[in-house]
């Protein structure tokens, strides 16, 4: 029988070892180690190219980088990120949603990148950035220092099915990118062709809605030249007539395909977490949809053989100047990193031209970095979001970021269901938001943010 | 020879009878401070053996909650040190219409659950005490549900709820009506958590079950000898000895039905949209401390809520005294 003694000591050295145990996983500091929070498991082998890329590189031959994969519960939940900091475990380097650069900036999570440029490199700051494309510098930028290195991006068009337009007699035409810029009176037209209903009134085929997708606020914001900020007098902007404008397209689409009908077709066909080969494009249910290049790769490998293809977003009259904006992710160094050389030459190459050349293809996505567009190194069939960039924009760069989404998202949700109209929905947005920005009195964004982005032809 | 009766909790010192039936003198009155030798050796041990929970509840409640109430003043996104603003929070949350939003859902949700999720577990426990011998299966079929995660239990209502596929829009199209997506609604989304919240009143009904079966069979008998029915029985016998216990469950289901979270942020993939129509009180503090880094923010929105919550409380106990009939236990 077991002694007391022997208990206690075996229990003991049981938890000695559990504990230990669970800090086995840290590495130990040093300058050629870099702890790293990758892209997310679904995707590591792509981490894994890069770093096997940078290893061959004279910079990083003896680094030693470590991958870890931290789940989100959503690209705006910063819990995991700021408890790590907080508790002295963040990594060296974090893969993070381009959006949240400013709002991490502004908290102070994030270390200023501008003197590691000044510390490393034989250029000046502005030279070194000109690498990559305008807008997503400007979306890494808080009171004029630069927060991070952008990587991928996208742009936002119309995906549509061939089969299911030439079934309802649609002239494709319209959907040719090439020719024509469908305007929001086609679109409309061509919707009414697609939609099929069943006895019971459900949609069995549907065309087309705005809020569907990628088809937020800010989408349409862009096309009517709605601002959500006023750099001259440093005051939000949300309750503009343009703003207002943008949630009565919602209300008008609402009237012709009511909310409650749509959203019991999509929860059919592409229920909430539904797997991504679950969708209403891919059952030949749907249309046309808002979407951008990062199903180029969903596309390819769920649905290979059915005839999908992008044009741009829909103007209001023939002649007017096509719009969308840009998301994408970034590279970034949280507070309490290990900062060396090692780290600086990691993030450069990942976030510089070899990095985007392994990464981006995969994606489906677009680089940022120019070298990179002018050499495309891109998956071809994104060559229509491609020729958007130079007159694409990020989302504004605000330390209210997260909050200002959060509230257009709700209220184009309710102006869809009826709960209340588009002047309400900008009156309640103003006013959430303005208090929040009057926290940052006199804050500005880059001069440059909403101009054009312009790429040379290599 | 001598004995020593305590007389009840609130009966002061023991007395000392002696054989004869008489009272012997009052010993001498004790000190009021200081304990003897072997006192506080039996207070040292006892307070060892309690100590884990102590240091527990100190290190993870007491701290966490000091520490939330002094960042509510504060503003303080999680990173840099703490900026004082006084009561400013507070005159936030007052006129922020988003909290009143999510605290009318909260309400809501509140008051359907509570009572349901009540009556519902009473009678689990009323079907678990039946006097059959399939009872112990019944029990642990009854219980079951109640083992699934909440996360587990919120996707499984997702399939549920599915507007083809689904065994709730199954049902309604055996009416003839079309599809509808009880999760794209506002108030549907609120019902259909509630409904979810409910398969969890297994924990509720095991509670009710010791509660019934610690009311004597005599009782029972007794009434069914004097002619009662089995309903009248419920009512006079059943109902009132078992108020001690739905004092319990009701307070710590209000407790639970401020903090609904869980399954509302994964039905509305942390949205808590259509329209807020799932934005819960504990959703909305959730997101302003790390969707929108305003910490001394979200602290302030939680001291009310544990304020609010400690009212309510406060108030169910006073209306206890009406309904809450101790004389099981005191028998």
């Amino acid at each position: 029988m077991i002694s007391r003694r022997s208990f206690l000591a075996g229990a003991g050295a049981a938890g000695a070892a559990v504990g230990l145990g669970a800090c086995a996983s840290s590495p130990a500091a040093g300058p050629n180690v870099v702890s790293y929070w990758g892209l997310g498991a679904a995707d590591v082998d792509k981490d894994n190219q890069v770093i096997d890329a940078f290893k061959k590189t004279d910079a990083g031959k003896n680094a030693e980088i470590y991958v870890d994969q931290v789940p989100s519960s959503g690209v705006a939940d910063m819990s995991q990120i700021i408890t790590a900091v907080r508790g002295g475990t963040a990594p060296d380097v974090w893969w993070m949603d381009r959006f949240n650069g400013v709002q991490n900036a502004s908290i102070g999570l994030l270390e200023p990148i501008d003197p590691l440029i000044e510390k490393y490199e034989d250029v000046s700051p502005e030279e070194f950035k000109s690498q990559w494309i305008q807008f997503a510098i400007d979306e890494l930028t808080y009171d004029g220092t630069l927060y991070g290195l952008p990587s991928t991006t996208d742009a936002r068009g119309l995906l549509y099915n061939e089969d299911v337009l030439k079934d309802a007699g649609v002239d494709l035409g319209l959907f040719d990118w090439t020719k024509h810029v469908i305007t929001w009176d086609e679109l409309g037209e061509a919707c009414e062709k697609i939609v099929k209903i069943d006895k019971k009134g459900n949609y069995e085929r549907f065309g087309f809605a705005p809020w569907l997708s990628e088809g937020w606020p800010y989408t349409w914001g862009f096309g009517l030249d709605a601002q959500a900020y006023d750099n001259k007098t440093s005051t939000v902007t949300l309750d503009s007539p343009e703003w207002e404008s943008v949630y009565k397209l919602y209300a008008d689409w609402a009237e012709m395909y009511p909310y409650a009908s749509v959203d019991a077709f999509f929860a059919t066909y592409q229920p909430p977490n539904a797997p991504p080969s679950q969708t209403a494009m891919f059952s030949g249910r749907l249309g046309v949809d808002t979407t951008g290049p990062w199903q180029i790769s969903a596309n390819e490998k769920y649905a290979p053989k059915l005839p999908l293809k992008y044009t741009y977003l829909p103007v209001a009259k023939e002649g007017d100047p096509t719009y969308t904006w840009s998301g994408g992710q970034c590279l970034v160094i949280p507070k309490g990193a290990n900062i060396t050389k090692t780290l600086w030459e990691f993030m450069k190459f990942y976030a510089g031209y070899g990095g985007q050349s392994i990464v981006v293809p995969q994606f489906g996505n677009l680089p940022t970095n120019i070298k990179a567009i002018q050499e495309k190194k891109y998956n071809p069939k994104a060559e229509i979001f491609r020729k958007m960039l130079p007159n694409s924009t990020s989302r504004p760069p605000l330390p209210v970021g997260s909050a200002m989404w959060d509230t257009l998202t709700r209220t184009k949700s309710s102006v869809a269901l009826g709960s209340s109209t588009a002047k309400q929905a900008v009156e309640s947005n103003q006013q959430l938001i303005a208090p929040k920005m009057e926290l940052f009195p006199g804050y500005k964004m880059p001069d440059t943010y909403g101009k054009p982005s312009p790429i040379d032809s290599k | 020879m001598s004995v020593t009766d305590t007389v009840g909790p609130t009966a002061g010192p023991p007395r000392t009878i002696n054989a004869g039936g008489q009272s012997a003198p009052p010993p001498p009155p004790r000190r009021s401070r200081g304990l003897n030798v072997g006192q506080r050796r039996k207070l040292r041990t006892g307070l060892l053996f309690i100590s884990p929970w102590i240091i527990g509840v100190l290190i993870f409640i007491i701290y966490p909650v000091v520490y939330s109430i002094a960042l509510s003043f504060t503003r303080y996104s999680g990173m840099e040190a703490p900026t004082w603003v006084g009561i400013q929070n507070y005159v936030t949350a007052f006129t922020d219409p988003m909290v009143g939003k999510a605290a009318s859902n909260t309400i809501f949700y509140a008051i359907i659950a509570v009572p349901l999720g009540l009556l519902i577990a009473l009678a689990l426990a009323i079907a678990m005490n039946q006097n059959v011998r399939e009872v112990a299966w019944y029990r642990t079929i009854f219980y079951a549900p109640s083992l699934i995660p909440a996360f587990a239990m919120s996707f499984i209502f997702i399939v549920f709820l599915n507007p083809q596929f689904g065994v709730f829009n199954q049902v309604l199209n055996l009416f003839g009506g079309a599809n509808v997506n009880l999760l794209g609604d506002p108030t549907g989304v609120k019902i259909a958590i509630i409904l979810m919240a409910q398969l969890g009143a297994g924990n509720a009904a095991l509670i009710f079950l010791a509660g019934l079966r610690n009311i004597p069979k005599t009782i029972y008998e007794a009434a069914r000898v004097d002619g009662a029915s089995p309903l009248r029985q419920f009512f006079a016998i059943t109902f009132p000895l078992l108020s001690p216990v739905l004092l319990f469950n009701l307070i710590t289901g209000i407790s639970g039905s401020l903090q609904v979270f869980t399954e509302a942020f994964i039905v509305t993939n942390g949205t808590g949209d259509p329209d807020a129509g799932a934005l819960f009180y504990m959703m909305y503090l959730y997101k302003n401390a790390f969707g929108f880094a305003e910490l001394g923010y979200a602290s302030a929105l939680a001291v009310i809520l544990f304020l609010v919550g400690l009212a309510l409380a406060l108030l169910v106990y006073w209306l206890s005294r009406r309904f809450v009939n101790y004389d099981v236990e005191a028998g």
